[in-house]
């Protein structure tokens, strides 16, 4: 940690001033957390735990959530947001370990062309993306065009079906995993790599047993962030994905807005919320661990 | 602290854009200024300001419209409510006309008040134009439709095979398996009209059985599921297996692009299309004959205590006249009210295949509209794999 300007004062009295105004830095943010997403959040915790399935109010009661575990659209839904959220996280790996390792070993000018490219989703608002590729991908679009004019004529769209949800998703999801394997690798020492390699490792063993070792905090939290965004995403599911079953997060919508169930609606929000904490405790633990490590060095 | 950051410029750019918009709304008033209060999308906003304002001060110089657009921050519950409020404190409601409403939007409140005035051929001189087949409300002048059509390729669908009734409809989609799609019915009223088409013929075709307070959780038991059986048996023959796109835009699209050869559309977003192209000229419009697929009208309607009544009303007849009716027509797609033998031929011959002299069915949303949007995820889109 570098150090910041001498401040003329008694270390005492200066470590005060500065976690004063630390506090005082966060205070804002730490409010406006409280009162517009825990306390709003917690009310509506309390109120799916002591409203009848009826809607009227009673004591305490599990009968919201009984409906929604026994409720098979509501499973089918929930079962199917972690099974597309999983096997986004999956293609995501299997996609960016490789261009992140072609950045890290290549030295072409096609390198920052393959990075800026790999980042550019990052620029394209999502509802954008979704008319893209529903063009793209839809039956007699480019894609299928293309590939009939080639003479492929069994071409199957992915629009409307869980496939489109899924590259959707990738899509949208290269570009910050790219950056978080990329900022990774660069704290990776060079000579460690090359060392491997003058002894004659392959690039793989140089990944499996170097590379991967070294950054496996940096997939931890691609894997806690990225599976947050899935459980999240909307436009995406809603407009590339099939009517049933239902990402949770379009679930969430259509049975607040078109069926005015708020309360169920309510609940499935709070039963994301626990699978979301799940993600987020892998997340803040991996990061509190690797500060303890760097300031520990 | 990049939370905080955002957050604050984001209140600086609202708060410079409030003051714009409050520079903006204050300028100077020569005419009489005519408040026109509207709830609508953008197509019709854009309408009016940039087509019907414009004709109407033309035509009468003395008046000076004033578009406020009630959606968002106020609604146009709130703008009624204010009325009625003035007018009970005898308060300047600086309303003139209100306009983009509903049957719903009459509320009983504003009707005990006796807020609205009746029209009549007495204060609207182009009152005895309007189309008796359309539902003329008391204190309501309808001055646009839209109702949900079939739209097909004509290339593709013989004049021969294009369904008339809903059996044939349906007939026609089990014999063409893939060439038919309709969207989710909560994500476009183009699917949601097709599902309550599907409700009406498995219960007598009596749309009357269908009010706003007589829902019950045990009648929606027995009324629903003929027709979940009717659209369940059809959705493997659905576009791809049964994949409904989620919107009315994404419906219209596969049919542009060819992947299917039939759709239902909102007759106003089928005529734009064509009318920009955005739909082949090879495309057709039909509409049932034995029942038509449910729509509406929209409403205009003026306070007993606007502050300009004679403007009001003038503005109000200006609404239906046949210049206005036929940019109805051309310029939104949507369906006109008056009676169709005063339009110009060419656009008589467009609304011809589409338009029925029956006017269309109205579903009284509510309670029921929920139980169609919970129902139909759970019966009839499950069977798509």
């Amino acid at each position: 940690m570098p150090t910041t300007a001498q401040i003329p004062a008694s270390p005492g009295s200066r470590r005060l001033i500065s976690a004063l105004g630390g506090y005082g830095m966060v205070l804002p943010a730490f409010l406006l957390m409280v009162a517009i997403i825990a306390y709003p959040a917690v009310l509506s915790i309390i109120q799916t735990l002591t409203t009848g399935v009826d809607g009227r109010a009673t004591g305490f009661t599990l009968a919201q959530y009984l409906f929604f575990f026994h409720d098979r659209l509501s499973m089918t839904n929930l079962l199917y947001t972690l099974r597309v959220g999983f096997i986004v996280l999956a293609v995501l790996l299997v996609v960016c370990f490789p261009i992140a390792l072609y950045l890290r070993f290549s030295h072409s000018k096609l390198t920052s062309a393959v990075y800026i490219l790999a980042l550019f989703p990052l620029f394209v608002p999502t509802i954008n993306l979704s008319f893209a590729m529903i063009r793209f991908t839809t039956t007699h679009g480019l894609l299928d065009t293309l590939l009939s004019r080639a003479g492929l004529v069994h071409y199957v769209t992915p629009y409307l079906r869980t496939s489109g949800t899924i590259i959707g998703l990738v899509w949208e999801g290269i570009p910050f995993t790219v950056l978080i394997l990329n900022a990774a690798r660069v704290q990776v020492d060079d000579s460690l790599l090359e060392s491997a390699r003058d002894v004659g490792a392959s690039i793989p063993q140089v990944f499996l047993r170097i590379l991967l070792p070294l950054i496996k905090n940096a997939v931890i939290i691609i894997l806690a962030l990225q599976f947050l965004g899935i459980l999240g995403s909307y436009t995406i599911p809603y407009l590339l994905g099939p009517a049933e079953p239902e990402m949770i997060g379009v679930f969430m919508e259509r049975t607040y807005d078109q069926v005015h169930a708020p309360l169920q609606a309510q609940t499935q929000a709070v039963i994301s919320f626990f699978i979301a904490a799940i993600a987020g405790i892998l997340y803040v633990r991996t990061v509190a661990s690797q500060q303890r490590r760097t300031e520990g060095r | 602290m990049r939370f905080g950051f955002r957050v604050s410029s984001l209140a600086l750019i609202s708060a410079v854009a409030f003051l714009a918009l409050g520079a903006a709304g204050v300028q100077a008033q020569a005419r009489t200024t005519l408040n026109v209060y509207v709830d609508a999308d953008t197509n019709i906003t854009d309408w009016l300001s940039g087509t019907v304002a414009p004709a109407f001060e033309a035509a009468n110089p003395q008046y000076k419209v004033n578009m406020v657009i009630a959606r968002g921050g106020i609604t146009m519950d709130d703008v009624i409510n204010r009325t009625i409020a003035a007018l009970k404190s005898k308060a300047d409601p600086q309303v003139d006309v209100i306009e983009g409403l509903d049957p719903s939007d009459f509320t009983k409140a504003s009707l005990d008040a006796k807020l609205w005035v009746t029209f009549s051929k007495q204060n609207i001189p182009n009152y005895g134009t309007l189309n008796p087949a359309v539902n003329i409300l008391p204190y309501g002048l309808p001055y646009r439709g839209s109702q949900v059509l079939i739209a097909y390729d004509s290339t593709r669908v013989p004049q021969n095979e294009v369904p008339k009734t809903f059996p044939q409809l349906i007939a026609w989609v089990k014999a063409h398996p893939g060439q038919f799609v309709y969207c989710r019915p909560d994500k476009g009223g183009s699917g949601g009209n097709f599902v309550i088409r599907a409700i009406y013929e498995a219960n007598g075709r009596n749309p009357s059985a269908f009010t706003a307070d007589n829902y019950s959780d045990s009648l929606a038991g027995t009324r629903l599921p003929p027709a979940w059986k009717i659209l369940s048996d059809i959705n493997p023959a659905i576009f791809q297996n049964g994949s409904y796109p989620a919107g009315n835009l994404p419906t219209l699209q596969l049919l542009a692009n060819g992947s299917v050869s039939m759709i239902t559309a909102w007759s106003d977003m089928a005529l734009q299309a064509l009318g920009n192209g955005t739909l082949p000229s090879t495309i057709k419009l039909t509409q049932l004959t034995d029942l038509p697929f449910p729509g509406g009208y929209v409403y205009t309607a003026i306070p007993v205590n606007a502050t300009h009544m004679a403007g009001a009303l003038a503005f109000a007849n200006y609404y239906i006249s046949l210049k206005n009716e036929a940019s109805v027509v051309k310029d939104i797609g949507g369906f006109p009210t008056i009676k169709l033998s005063l339009l110009p031929q060419e656009l008589q011959d467009v609304l011809s295949a589409a338009l029925t002299d029956k006017a269309p069915p109205i579903w009284p949303s509510g309670s029921w509209s929920d139980a169609l949007n919970a129902g139909w995820y759970k019966y009839v889109a499950t069977n798509a794999q």
